[in-house]
């Protein structure tokens, strides 16, 4: 107890001479500032006095000014004279004018909100003093650096006490300071952005205000963006949860050919790059396309809704079957074959027993992909045409109006249906406690449609299955083509021009996306072992807030680094470091979670063992932890890597002419009717997406015997 | 090897379950283990002795108290700078690693040459039974084997104090009375002090120096094994400790070096005194302080006879319930079952316990 007394005087004293000093360094550099800004506004008040009283108001409209000349006229653009009286220096400040001397006061005053230096000035004509002259300078922009100065001392202050804190109190400091700066990072990176987000949209010129709220919230436009977000996805979940379920039952309950291949395919919109099926479409439905205009001559287009229902569909189907694959699998099928023995029908069997015990994977479904169809913004920005949804209004807000106040509130008015359906569906999947699961997935499937049904429904798979080959090889083909809708002959220079105007932008997205990938693996990592195993203050905090990114919309992402890292202090836009660290934080849920799942596998006393011998817990991660969830690991890197390789939502507010990237490439390819161009990039992006995920694939399999053994 | 010693005082651990009540799972504790000594946390399941030796190791942090390794108190030391070596009930061995690389860990986090160590992986395998196993992996060991690797791993790095919880508990009957044996001789080999849990009271009659006798979350008794099995403090003890009956007896007389107790109409003279202050006390007989005895004072009635060759066992009804009574061959024929006998006391090996 002694010894902890002693710690505590230290550490109290240490505290108390790195505040003074803080303190003191602060002081001195406030005065300093603050001596410099006096002198510009005494220069400019030299200046200012020489002025005819009439052009003054014409030269400097920012001055505020009283002048009072000895023979009684009086002159003022704004009464500031009571005031000014109130100054304890007045009266000095006049006797120096008196003596022809300016005087700048050691004070400054308050008016309309806003602080002005006070400078006395003689109006002096032949070497004499004609009268006095009160000019106000406004001192927003020293106050603006000294509170920037005072949140950076705050800062370095904090960061100072916890550092010393933990060195002088934690027996297990590498674990504190691993999770202080987790906190730091995702409170900087995750909270404090949206702040930002939400105070830009109740602020204006420092004043709290709820125009923009009221005018998101009244304009037509803008709620007919909203409901129009709300109507596809809508219409978007509920297709994509039936043609998922369809797929899911035929390849779960029935023995139709194809299924290996069937099942692979549909993993590949999962993967692929945002427009690659959105280009496809419109070469094929667009209003030159090879299908509507070459072979239909049709007058019709894809552009609007019905196009964003069938590209939507197309891509976030899968989501729905996976959910539903694992909801199915997990139905034992003697259930099934229990209910027909009892003499039900196969239709009766269906609808008393399948489908009740798969509606809450139905409902999780289609709440998955209803929170994926309205944050989605590339096939919108692409497709939309004349229907507009919320995500592109938001950005056009931003690009094209530069109205960031607007873009902010559309984009948080986003989150609100994003995020409920999201924990929403959280909450269903956490109480499945319905779904009755055999310990044994028997294989023995019992076929509980009729043959004829079957083979209806594998039809329709089939089709579905060919139409999405269709568009996958339309992009291939694009890349060979001369001038889609006009010219079809083949051509290889495409792919010279593209790589030749793409290349910036591929080795670019490449670069980020590569600098990305481990840190962003190795951090959620860290991240999962800090929950799973270490005990601390606030880790449910840290757990939710962690979760967080995972029901934010990118748009408001990327709107929301765009407001937070453009001033101080931190400024980052613009560069690398802001791409990088919203790649990071965008794919960190997934990463954490299956670093979780991986680590709850293995047994504690493993790690303990280790401790026990000696190692900390920084070579414990390394040593044991790290290699022993390798796979968990493996999967956060690439995952991360694919999805910032074909990142836009959040990414096309980041970008710079410094730091492109390689999706916004292809659209504005696409916009310029270069099909060939966007077709190459887009080819060229799947195989770099697939190579990845292949080799990913042979990586986790040769480790997957390790993960046998641990349990 | 080192010698040291450990001392616990007034730990206390308390935890806070999901509803945030308390739970005390180690309840003011205090005990001394002098160096080399060998010593067994024994108890029924939930009583707090892993917690206790997850303090020890510095897994957890006591809520109060001290621990004391030679002298210096270690509670504020993390678990990796204590040089305190356990073996865990499920092993813990490293799955990535073979049974070499796992030997060599703590060695290599004491950054000792890579000779050396590989001189010392040979030799402590050698010590434990299973030369030439270095470049196997864990996971195609026996139970025993992993056992035999786990207890290496913490050798090796000749530790102040092993820590043993429950590591016999994964092995199936036969290889735990080998184990049992085989621990006892390499902690003899090598001279280190243990601290052993278990709630195994064979194990830990067999292998002990010394018995902390622990129930929920309080020491009940501290004493060698025959201290323990002879002379419980109180029922639970005694209960916990194998078999054993309890007869009501009224102290007639404290006197300076026995007491005058009578159960009855009989008075006995018991060569102890009563261990702790009490209203009322019992006489706890184990089964080799009872006899059949014609002028005994306790009657019953024969109810069933267990032949065991060189002994046999009779269960007899009397008013302090079923009692049972080991003879040794060769056996009276007048006892059959269902035959009423009289029951005697061995006084010079009965014990007065409190209430
Ligand atoms: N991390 C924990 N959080 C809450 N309660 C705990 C924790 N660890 C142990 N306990 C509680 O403390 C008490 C003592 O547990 P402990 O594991 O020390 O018992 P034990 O004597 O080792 O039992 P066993 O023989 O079953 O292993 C138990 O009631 C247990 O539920
Ligand atoms: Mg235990």
């Amino acid at each position: 107890m002694e010894q902890r007394n002693w710690k505590i005087i230290k550490f109290l004293v240490v505290a108390l001479i790195a505040f003074l000093v803080l303190f003191w360094v602060r002081k001195t550099i406030r005065n300093e500032f603050s001596r410099l800004f006096r002198e510009n506004s005494l220069n400019l008040a030299y200046s200012v006095s020489a002025i005819e009283p009439e052009l003054l108001t014409e030269r400097f409209p920012e001055i505020l000014y009283y002048i009072s000349y000895f023979d009684g006229i009086e002159l003022q653009n704004r009464p500031i004279l009571d005031v000014v009286k109130s100054l304890p220096d007045y009266e000095y400040g006049i006797e120096n004018v008196l003596y022809e001397e300016f005087y700048i006061s050691q004070k400054t005053v308050k008016i309309d909100e806003k602080q002005y230096f006070v400078i006395f000035s003689p109006i002096t004509k032949d070497y004499e003093v004609m009268g006095i002259m009160i000019q106000l300078h406004a001192a927003e922009n020293v106050l603006k650096l000294f509170r920037t100065v005072d949140i950076i001392f705050l800062i370095v202050f904090l960061i100072f006490i916890a550092v010393f804190s933990i060195s002088t109190f934690s027996i297990d400091p590498v674990t504190a300071y691993a999770t202080i700066i987790t906190f730091a990072i995702v409170l900087t990176f995750i909270l404090y952005p949206l702040y930002e987000a939400v105070r830009m949209t109740f602020m204006r010129t420092g004043t709290f205000t709820t125009k923009v709220w009221k005018t998101v919230l009244t304009e037509r436009a803008y709620l007919k963006s909203f409901s129009n977000s709300i109507l596809l996805g809508t219409l978007t979940a509920t297709l994509s949860t039936v043609i998922g379920f369809l797929f899911a039952f035929m390849v779960t309950r029935t023995n139709f050919k194809g299924k290996k291949f069937v099942s692979f395919m549909v993993n590949l919109p999962l993967i692929s790059p945002p427009f690659s099926l959105t280009l496809s479409l419109i070469l094929l439905f667009g209003s030159n396309g090879l299908i509507t205009k070459q072979i239909l001559n049709l007058n019709w287009d894809i552009y609007g809704l019905d196009g964003l229902i069938i590209a939507q569909t197309m891509g976030m189907f899968p989501i729905a079957y996976l959910t539903m694959v694992g909801v199915l699998e997990s139905i034992d099928s003697t259930l099934e074959e229990a209910a027909m023995n009892l003499g039900a029908s196969r239709w009766k069997v269906f609808r008393t027993v399948t489908l009740p015990l798969s509606a809450p994977g139905l409902l999780s479904s289609w709440l998955l992909v209803f929170t994926n169809s309205i944050a989605d913004f590339a096939n919108p920005l692409m497709l939309g045409g004349k229907f507009n949804v919320l995500s592109v209004t938001a950005y056009l807000e931003v690009s094209g109006m530069n109205r960031l106040d607007r873009g902010a509130a559309l984009s948080l008015l986003l989150l609100l249906p994003t995020m409920t359906a999201f924990y929403l569906q959280r909450y269903i999947t956490s109480k499945k406690s319905y779904v009755t699961v055999s310990g044994k997935p028997s294989g023995r499937i019992v076929e509980i449609v009729s043959p004829s049904l079957k083979k209806t429904l594998s039809i329709i798979v089939y089709l579905i299955v060919a139409f999405l080959i269709g568009l996958y090889s339309t992009i291939f083909m694009g890349c060979f083509v001369k001038n889609w809708g006009i010219d079809y002959t083949f051509t290889l220079s495409n792919i010279v021009e593209a790589l030749q105007r793409g290349r910036k932008a591929l080795v670019d997205t490449t670069f980020l996306a590569a600098v990305a990938m481990p840190i962003a693996g190795i951090f959620s990592m860290i991240i999962a072992f800090l929950i799973v195993r270490k005990k601390f203050p606030g880790k449910k905090l840290l757990q939710g807030l962690v979760l967080l990114p995972f029901s934010i919309p990118g748009t408001l992402l990327g709107i929301s680094y765009v407001i937070a890292f453009n001033k101080p202090p931190i400024m980052l836009v613009g560069t690398a470091a802001i791409i990088i660290i919203n790649f990071i934080i965008r794919e960190l849920p997934v990463g954490v979670e299956g670093g979780v799942a991986a680590l709850k596998q293995i047994d504690p006393s493993i790690e303990e063992a280790a401790q026990n011998l000696g190692a900390p817990p920084q070579t414990v991660f390394s040593t044991i932890v790290l290699p022993l969830i390798r796979p968990a690991f493996i999967s956060s890197m690439s995952y991360t890597f694919v999805r910032a390789m074909t990142a836009v939502s959040a990414v096309v507010f980041l970008i710079s002419p410094r730091w492109y990237h390689v999706s916004m490439q292809i659209y504005n390819f696409s916009e310029n009717l270069k099909f060939g161009l966007a077709s190459v990039l887009s080819a060229l992006l799947i195989i770099i997406v697939l190579s990845v995920f292949g080799i990913l694939r042979v990586v986790v399999k040769r480790s997957e015997y390790l993960q046998k053994t641990i349990i | 090897m080192k010698q040291v010693s450990l001392k616990i005082v007034n730990i206390t651990k308390i935890f806070k379950d999901f509803k945030n009540n308390e739970i005390r799972a180690v309840d003011n504790i205090s005990f001394e283990i002098i160096p080399g000594e060998f010593v067994t946390l024994l108890g029924p399941s939930g009583c707090g002795k892993t917690t206790t030796l997850r303090m020890i190791a510095g897994f957890e942090k006591p809520t109060e108290g001290k621990i004391f390794i030679n002298d210096i108190n270690v509670v504020e030391i993390p678990p990796w700078k204590r040089d305190i070596a356990m073996v865990f009930q499920s092993y813990g061995l490293f799955p990535h690693m073979s049974v070499g690389e796992n030997i060599a860990y703590g060695l290599k986090m004491r950054k000792i040459q890579k000779e050396e160590s590989q001189k010392k992986v040979k030799e402590i395998l050698r010590i434990v039974g299973l030369e030439g196993f270095e470049d196997r992996p864990p996971s195609s060991l026996s139970g025993g084997q992993q056992q035999r690797i786990a207890l290496a791993r913490a050798l090796v790095i000749e530790p102040s104090v092993l820590l043993f919880d429950e590591p016999l508990s994964n092995l199936d009957a036969l290889l735990r009375e080998q184990m049992r044996i085989e621990i006892k001789r390499i902690q003899k080999e090598v001279g280190i002090t243990a601290i052993y849990v278990t709630h195994d009271r064979t194990e830990a009659l067999t292998l002990s120096d010394k018995i902390v006798l622990m129930k929920d979350g309080k020491i009940e008794q501290i004493g060698n094994p025959e201290d323990v099995y002879e002379k419980p403090v109180n029922k639970f003890v005694g209960e916990f400790m194998g078999k054993i009956f309890f007869f009501p007896i009224q102290v007639l007389d404290i006197l300076e070096k026995e007491t005058l107790v009578r159960l009855k109409d009989r008075v006995y003279k018991i060569p102890s005194l009563p261990t702790d202050k009490a209203d009322n006390y019992v006489l706890g007989c184990r089964t080799e302080a009872l006899k059949i005895s014609s002028d005994g004072p306790i009657e019953g009635k024969i109810k069933t006879i267990v032949y065991l060759g060189e002994s046999s066992e009779y269960y007899i009804d009397t008013e302090y319930g079923e009692i049972m009574i080991r003879v040794l061959s060769p056996f009276d024929k007048n006892l059959s079952e269902g035959k009423s006998v009289k029951i005697d006391l061995v006084p010079e090996i009965a014990k007065i316990i409190p209430d």
